[in-house]
């Protein structure tokens, strides 16, 4: 893999976005689920971190899984890293949620500047 | 000309993951979706009413798993043909969902680009693995189960009684209750060990355990 990692795969974004050619407005509805989704995954993370570390593990996969379907492969990266760490650790590294964070807010500019600020959640808009 | 859809289950637990694939299929005009799963319950269950061409499966889903489905499917002699959707290649997991009767594997961020091909392969009778179709697969399988093999465990030159002995001695056990298990002097117990420490170059029975730990030295369990 190149060094450059971008949050939101353009690959990925462009086919998604030309096989809903039709459906415009689905197609943000899509990315805002995903966006709403994902920061309420977040939440639950911070919730079970670090010591439920089964509960750490399924809601990583989670994340992970529609981060990769919808080409935010650096939240799916870290999603998946920390999905390992609950795997074979009896505590997870708090400092993994802020790096899903960060990129998660990375993706989320990124989508606003493509497809408008309607794709980011309410709850999110002040932040 | 007239032409059939090919009708198309999928099953994820992820929302958005099944209508993000939903909308991806939508575009394909030979492709209908017909039925969308949450778990491995209602996957089996859409199976069995629907009787789709085919069904995408998310491996790692609740109630009963992914891989669970499949077996179950291809227990109950189903038609559907089954392409595993997956967010990492796990050799060993395409190798079980293989010879549970997966007719391909799709990576999911990799979904957009080649699930229509998949469907479309899958349903001319030819397996998909890594982002093509598949030749030949019996060498895809032999392959596969070569590159999942266990390896052999190492050994570092110590003796079957003497492996024996560092399994004891991990579980705790005294040389007393070693000599007892074997039916051999203490003595001897302490002849093996001090082979044993020189082997590996370890000074106590805390080392070797952690050597033990640390390089496989210990029988694997049946069944993990």
């Amino acid at each position: 893999m190149p060094g450059t990692e971008t949050p939101l795969t353009t690959e990925v974004f462009d086919q998604l976005r030309q096989a809903m050619a039709a459906d415009k407005a689905g197609f943000t509805e899509l990315y805002r689920e995903y966006l709403a989704d994902a920061w309420h995954t977040l939440d639950q993370l911070r919730e079970a971190a670090p010591h439920r570390v089964e509960e750490v593990r399924q809601r990583a996969h989670y994340l992970r899984s529609s981060s990769l379907v919808l080409g935010a492969h650096t939240v799916a990266r870290l999603a998946g890293l920390l999905e390992e760490q609950a795997r074979t650790s009896v505590s997870t590294d708090n400092d993994a949620l802020d790096r899903i964070a960060e990129a998660l807010r990375e993706v989320q500019d990124e989508l606003a500047e493509r497809l408008g600020k309607g794709v980011i959640p309410a709850d999110k808009t002040a932040a | 000309m007239v032409t059939t859809s090919i009708r198309v289950v999928i099953a994820d637990d992820h929302p958005v993951v099944r209508v993000g694939l939903r909308n991806m299929l939508q575009a394909d005009p030979a492709v209908r979706v017909v039925g969308e799963a949450r778990d491995g319950v209602e996957a089996l269950e859409l199976a069995r009413t629907l009787h789709p061409d085919v069904l995408l499966l998310d491996l790692a889903m609740p109630n009963v798993a992914g891989m669970e489905a499949l077996r179950e499917m291809t227990a109950g002699n189903l038609d559907t043909r089954t392409i595993v959707l997956t967010g990492l290649i796990d050799k060993r997991q395409v190798l079980e969902a293989l010879q549970l009767g997966a007719r391909g594997v799709v990576l999911k961020d990799a979904a957009v680009e080649h699930l229509s091909a998949c469907i479309r392969a899958v349903m001319q009778g030819q397996y998909w693995l890594e982002g093509r179709p598949v030749q030949n697969l019996v060498q895809v399988l032999r392959d596969l189960t070569a590159q999942t093999a266990p390896t052999p465990r190492k050994t570092f030159g110590l003796t079957a009684r003497e492996l024996e002995v560092v399994a004891l001695i991990t579980e705790g056990c005294t040389n007393k209750d070693i000599a007892k298990t074997f039916g051999i002097s203490e003595e001897t117990v302490k002849r093996h060990l001090t082979n044993i420490f020189n082997k590996l170059g370890v000074g106590n029975r805390l080392e070797l355990a952690l050597f033990a730990l640390n390089h496989s030295l210990l029988p694997v369990a049946e069944g993990h």
